[in-house]
């Protein structure tokens, strides 16, 4: 029989609950602090078994992990419990004990430690790493459906760019004999249907080259080559391309570029920015009037350059500003009325502005005429 | 293909002996759980002792969510492990849960068995009333799996993707696998999923080997009546109560525990019929 000396005041006292218990779990000793937590008086531990003072679920994982581990190892540490308190509530508890040996009897000797503000700090973060995967496995699972739906896209326009062109390229092909005369002469009523024809079916073919490029841009599938040059090489190169359309429309064009303005760019993807920006300037404005293609680094700002194009046009109203950059919107929309065109140019000189990493804005004055501006990395 | 089987489940043979005797443990820990009680056994038996996958110093990587979600899964073990050391007359000792794995391996495949010894047997853990008391609520055993949540198993899934990440480091691992028996949150949950929701009652009918049930006095997890039910249905099965309290007299009271296997097999000698239809 273990004689059970009367247990030291300090650590009777001590700010952590003690009880010693035998392998069969019987309790040898515990302390004032330990009936506290539970709400018993301090004698009324001894004697009953350790399990009494846990919860259900906590007496099954003692059966199961706390006394395999206490007799295999030696030792438990950190071992969370419930413990159950005399008006029912539960206690959240940390448990450290050891097995040793004391006068020839094998003795288990444990500390629990209150665990109630920890427990709910360890609650909330482990909430909150479970939302967090959560999130990412979602974010992934987005990830993969917007992954599928752009494969679709890039898969469906493939099979339309050929289906579309194919037939189309009949209709060109077909008219340009009959123009030619191949079946017989043609009369000049005739020459005027088959002229309408054609033009129609060149339109089509534009827009369909141009939806395409577009959804090519916006799936990310254009490569941009990025190099150094000069802004006014640029200038001088589209010129030309302009050149009839300034003449025939009796317009005024100004340039003066300094040689020093160096972008850092997709020089292609600028030219055909530029082509599409001066070939609206001169649409949209009246014979006699200015288009300007000027270019500088941005003020207060030197690792930028800024290219326009202005005109002294109709101008574009406030409200369609914006619009005018989303795809098919001409500032026009009476469809008698409308100037030729797919409608996509300046959709898509944005999205290219944008994917060499600079922007495409516009600005106006009703009466007075536009400015466009075209940013672009600036060169070293 | 044998090989592959002894060192997924650890098995560990030893013993001087012909007749197998194979020691099962139960929930929570592995075959160290028998080094008090598998020795006296040497001398005169083949002594296999293994960890379940998922357990012990088994394979992980051999666990699979849909195997292991039931005992069938776990009964499976055993069975491969008979078939690996083609294990003829086994006389199976199985703890706790472990004792309804036998039940069920010996069901399915009653010529390699001889002998099942249950130590703490339950079929179902979870009441159904009106009439069978298995000892617990459904919430009871949440509150078991919140606990083991919170016990390193909680700590171990924070630090999962850590040890993960950190081949470099692999203190932390064997931190994990001295501190607990099971070393993986995720299947030990499952493990305790698997015991604790479990109806085993309709498989004790089938059994066909003489049994001894060992009832612990005072064992909250298998007490005096579900000892008793798994008596009742199991004919001709010994019922050995014990003065032993708690859960594990393997573990608490080595000796009462030997005595009381030895006892049973010297009144059911190796000569006597294994089966009894």
């Amino acid at each position: 029989m273990l004689d059970v000396a009367a247990i030291d005041p300090v650590l009777d006292e001590a700010p952590c609950g003690f009880v010693s218990f035998t392998d069969d779990g019987t309790v040898l000793m515990a302390n004032r602090t330990l009936a506290t937590m539970l709400g018993v008086a301090p004698d009324a531990l001894v004697g009953r078994h350790v399990e009494s003072m846990l919860t259900v679920g906590s007496r099954i994982f003692y059966q199961t992990h706390l006394f395999p581990l206490l007799r295999l190892h030696g030792h438990a540490d950190e071992i969370f419990l419930l413990l159950r308190g005399a008006s029912g509530e539960d206690v959240a508890a940390l448990a450290n004990a050891v097995r040793r040996e004391r006068d020839g009897v094998w003795i288990n000797e444990c500390i629990l430690l209150r665990l109630e503000e920890r427990r709910k700090f360890e609650d909330a973060l482990l909430a909150a790493k479970k939302e967090a995967e959560a999130a990412r496995v979602e974010m992934e699972r987005q990830r993969q459906i917007a992954e599928e739906a752009n494969q679709a896209k890039s898969a469906f326009l493939a099979t339309m760019s050929h289906e579309l062109r194919t037939p189309l390229n009949a209709i060109g092909g077909y008219v340009q004999l009959l123009e030619m005369g191949i079946h017989g002469p043609v009369t000049s009523a005739q020459a005027s249907a088959l002229a309408r024809v054609s033009q129609s079916q060149r339109h089509l073919l534009r827009l369909i080259n141009e939806i395409l490029n577009l959804a090519r841009i916006e799936s990310g599938r254009v490569d941009y080559t990025l190099r150094e040059f000069p802004v006014a090489d640029v200038a001088e190169s589209v010129l030309p391309m302009i050149e009839p359309q300034i003449v025939s429309r009796s317009l005024q064009f100004v340039t003066a570029i300094p040689r020093d303005v160096v972008a850092y760019a997709d020089r292609e993807k600028v030219e055909q920015i530029l082509i599409n920006l001066l070939s609206n300037a001169m649409k949209f404005t009246a014979p006699g009037g200015r288009v300007e293609l000027r270019a500088r680094f941005s003020p207060g700002d030197s690792r930028c350059v800024e290219i326009t194009v202005s005109d002294t046009g109709a101008g574009i109203p406030p409200d369609r500003l914006e619009q005018i950059f989303e795809p098919f919107v001409q500032v026009d929309s009476n469809l008698a009325t409308r100037k030729a065109g797919t409608g996509l140019g300046l959709t898509i000189s944005r999205d290219l502005a944008r994917g060499m990493g600079g922007d495409l804005t516009a600005r106006s004055t009703l009466g007075e005429g536009s400015v466009f501006t075209l940013t672009m990395p600036a060169g070293a | 293909m044998t090989d592959d089987i002894l060192i997924r489940n650890h098995v560990t043979v030893s013993g001087f002996g012909t007749q197998p005797m194979m020691f099962a443990h139960g929930f929570g820990c592995d075959q160290n759980m028998w080094r008090f009680v598998a020795p006296a056994f040497k001398d005169d038996y083949r002594v296999v002792l293994f960890d379940y996958v998922g357990s012990g110093k088994s394979d992980l990587k051999a666990w699979d969510p849909a195997r292991y979600a039931s005992l069938d899964g776990y009964a499976q073990d055993v069975l491969d492990i008979c078939h690996a050391l083609d294990l003829r007359d086994v006389i199976f000792v199985g703890h706790s849960v472990s004792s309804m794995i036998g039940v069920l391996a010996a069901n399915r495949e009653p010529d390699r068995f001889a002998r099942l010894i249950m130590i703490g047997p339950s079929p179902r853990y979870i009441n159904d009333p009106p009439d069978y008391v298995g000892g617990f609520e459904r919430g009871e055993i949440d509150g078991l799996l919140e606990t083991m949540e919170k016990n390193y198993i909680g700590w171990a899934n924070f630090l999962a993707p850590a040890i993960m990440k950190n081949p470099d480091r692999p203190e932390l691992a064997a931190e994990l696998e001295t501190s607990f028996c099971s070393t993986d949150p995720v299947i030990a949950r499952r493990f305790a999923e698997a015991t604790f929701f479990a109806d085993n009652r309709g498989d004790l009918a089938a059994v066909q080997h003489p049994s001894l049930i060992m009832q612990c006095s005072d064992d909250m997890i298998a007490p005096d009546a579900v000892g008793d039910y798994v008596h009742r249905a199991i004919a001709g099965s010994t019922l050995q109560k014990l003065r032993a309290t708690g859960h594990c007299p393997h573990m608490s009271h080595p000796e009462e525990t030997i005595a009381a296997i030895q006892q049973y097999l010297s009144a059911h000698p190796a000569d006597e019929p294994a089966r009894m239809v």
